[in-house]
């Protein structure tokens, strides 16, 4: 008879803090503008928490800001990050200037989450960050983070459950990978350039809904945040609810 | 050999042992469910069919003929659900020709347990059998390791919770073949709606004592996508052909 | 579990279990089989009116505990050895059902999770119960009580079972048992299904929570 047998093993049961809420986000970066835009289901396992929990949020100085992932993490960091910027209005208030408040850049909003992110290295946030925004030159921006805080400035960035999914959709349309113009035999590629906010809307509706169809922790509704010079506007569109 | 082949059995203990992935048989993550009316009973089932998170087909047919007012309705591994009822329906088939009598729902039922218990689990098939006969019209559930129930409404699946909430708040004795359908699409929709193993469109099966089973596929269709805002086509010649090559070309004469 | 002792508590993952309460009295008449009626897969009730309460012949039936699979498996090939044994022999003792049933919980004990109580009624023994708890040992008694749920009444049981009582008494012990088992034992409830065993035939009765709750 053998000694080791199955249930002699030793089984070791141990407290997960981390949930997945699935669901997804998306953000594009345009020549003066850019969009932040997430799914607004909350999800564990085959249950919905909730059909709208939105979860792109505007920071502030003009900044979108979404972390996806797993949720309590992604409120905490928003909420952390928010902190952040009402502090660095608080120690440059305008007092050692003459321009009044200063607004936070985009790159610098990127660095300072770096900072949140890899200051937990050891038991990091789970969540797959977005912010989106304009640069100090006016042109429409994207970074997106890892986990544990290694980021990127991109023309786009689908982020969260459905990332996989919408990714190669926005290579080839945002991109124009895998294009070549016709008649070229392969030789030339489509050349990239800058969408109007319009074809970006549509892009971004029909990879929500195109995930919506496929992926089980996407649907219910979708929330677009978009900035401009002239500011935060938002839109909201019902997905399906199966 | 009859039965199903184990010779590969010490090489998959190996992949499983060494390897990170094993592979995945596509889970109906389903609702089902059944109901009985007053002249007969009724099976109804949702269309998803997933692989993890991915929605593997979005209209798949849950509903199987066991013989022809004989259906069941299949939960877990879709491979086992469909294997496992055609096996089912196969011998049925045989023993009906034999004993020139039309096939039993009992006889169904037992011959499906004693085929999983054999199996001990292992052949995942959650079914729900519903069928008319001689005796009548009869509702059965069975589980993979080969446990059944009967009952006048059951549901399993992932759905199966939010199913039975609206069976156990609306479910009457005795009622009409419309209202049961209602009911049976109602507690579909319950599991569409809030489980997310389910979704899209309602199928029904309708079995009256005296008549011929009704297959209602996509009796309700709750789910159909809103147009796309753009259109993907793209201009001739997008896709640059790098080399043609024809490997080899024969004449195949046809007219012998 | 070292190599001696096996570990036969187990049930399968996902495997549908009778987290019951089940007992089965002699009385001056016969004998009467009771059950709940829970089924349960983990925590969710997968049937909440089931019939644990067996027909493997006439009047010889069993109630069944542990896997809702195994005891199904079980008691269908006891009804078959048996409708075999009546064309060759007529009609079985309820020993010899019960043989049959050790038998199969006896042999197949590393596979089966079966606690079984077969109960029966014949001209020449009356009505007669055995227990065959989980290694597949057979113990004829006056009464039996198994299940989860019997944990909580052997106390009450003890003080309360009299030999030759009669058909009304019996029902009522049978009743007040499962009343309290079902009461303190979260995986039994339900209904309360009792068979009654006699010279005069087969009786079914049914009683309802709001009938047996408060008594």
């Amino acid at each position: 008879m053998s000694e080791n047998n199955s249930s002699s093993k030793l089984i070791q049961h141990q407290f997960n803090p981390y949930t997945d809420n699935g669901g997804t986000i998306l953000g594009i970066a345009g020549e003066d503008f850019a969009v932040l835009a997430g799914d607004t289901r909350n999800t564990v396992d085959y249950s919905i928490n909730s059909r709208y929990e939105p979860k792109v949020f505007d920071v502030g100085d003009d900044i979108l800001m979404s972390a996806n992932g797993f949720a309590a993490d992604g409120t905490a960091l928003v909420k952390r990050f928010k902190n952040g910027l009402k502090w660095y209005h608080f120690d440059h208030d305008g007092s050692s200037t003459s321009r009044g408040i200063k607004k936070m850049r985009l790159s610098t909003a990127a660095r300072s989450i770096q900072h949140l992110l890899y200051g937990k290295r050891f038991f990091p946030y789970y969540v797959h960050t977005i912010i989106a925004g304009l640069d100090e030159n006016g042109k429409g921006a994207v970074y997106s983070f890892d986990p544990v805080g290694s980021y990127e400035r991109e023309q786009c960035r689908a982020g969260g459950a459905a990332a996989s999914l919408i990714m190669p959709f926005l290579d080839n349309q945002v991109n124009f990978k895998n294009q070549y113009e016709p008649g070229t035999n392969g030789t030339i590629k489509k050349k990239v350039e800058y969408l109007t906010i319009d074809e970006v809307i549509k892009l971004v509706k029909d990879a929500f809904t195109s995930a919506t169809e496929r992926h089980i922790s996407v649907g219910d509704g979708l929330q677009i945040l978009i900035v401009t010079k002239d500011g935060v506007k938002e839109e909201y569109h019902p997905l399906k609810k199966d | 050999m009859v039965g199903l082949s184990f010779e590969n059995y010490e090489r998959n203990q190996f992949v499983a042992a060494n390897l990170h992935t094993q592979p995945k048989a596509t889970s109906t993550g389903t609702t089902i469910v059944g109901v009985k009316f007053k002249d007969g009973v009724i099976i109804a089932a949702d269309t998803r069919s997933t692989q993890g998170p991915i929605v593997a087909n979005k209209n798949c047919e849950k509903l199987h003929r066991i013989a022809p007012k004989i259906w069941c309705a299949g939960a877990g591994t879709a491979a086992d659900t469909e294997a496992v009822t055609q096996l089912i329906s196969s011998n049925l088939e045989l023993q009906s020709l034999y004993t020139k009598r039309e096939p039993r729902v009992v006889s169904t039922l037992q011959m499906l347990k004693q085929h999983l218990f054999k199996y001990q689990g292992h052949v995942g098939a959650y079914l729900i059998v519903a069928g008319v006969d001689p005796t009548g019209a009869h509702l059965f559930s069975i589980h993979a390791h080969g446990s059944t129930d009967v009952g006048y409404y059951l549901s399993l699946g992932s759905g199966s919770l939010a199913a039975m909430a609206v069976l156990e708040a609306q479910w009457k004795m005795d009622m009409n073949k419309e209202d049961a359908i209602t009911l049976a699409a109602d507690a579909i929709e319950a599991g569409i709606w809030n489980d997310l193993g389910s979704g899209s469109n309602v199928d029904v099966c309708v079995m009256e004592v005296g008549k011929d089973a009704q297959m209602l596929r996509n009796y309700r269709t709750p789910n159909i996508r809103e147009p796309k805002e753009k259109s993907y086509k793209f201009p001739r010649g997008t896709t640059g052909v790098l080399k043609t090559e024809i490997i080899e070309e024969c004449i195949i004469d046809t007219s012998a | 579990m070292n190599g001696i002792s096996v570990d036969i508590q187990h049930l399968k993952k996902g495997e549908v279990s009778l987290g019951t309460s089940i007992m089965a009295v002699t009385f001056k008449d016969g004998v009467i089989l009771g059950a709940d009626s829970r089924t349960t897969t983990g925590a969710y009730i997968a049937n909440r009116v089931t019939d644990k309460l067996t027909r493997v012949h006439d009047k010889i039936w069993c109630c069944r505990s542990g896997s809702a699979a195994d005891t199904q498996a079980v008691a269908d090939i006891v009804q078959y050895y048996l409708d075999l044994y009546t064309t060759q022999f007529g009609e079985p003792s309820t020993k010899t059902a019960a043989s049959i049933f050790q038998t199969l919980c006896y042999e197949n004990k590393d596979n089966l999770s079966a606690g079984i109580i077969v109960a029966g009624y014949d001209a020449k023994n009356k009505g007669e119960v055995y227990s065959i708890p989980l290694g597949g040992s057979i113990h004829k008694q006056p009464y039996a009580i198994a299940g989860s749920g019997s944990a909580f009444i052997y106390g009450y049981c003890d003080k309360n079972f009299k030999e030759d009582m009669t058909k009304e008494e019996t029902v009522n012990f049978v009743k007040h048992s499962l009343s309290q088992a079902i009461k303190w034992d979260g995986s039994s409830g339900g209904v309360i299904r009792m068979v009654i065993l006699t010279s005069n035939g087969v009786e079914r009765l049914i009683f309802y929570p709001e009938e047996y709750e408060n008594i």
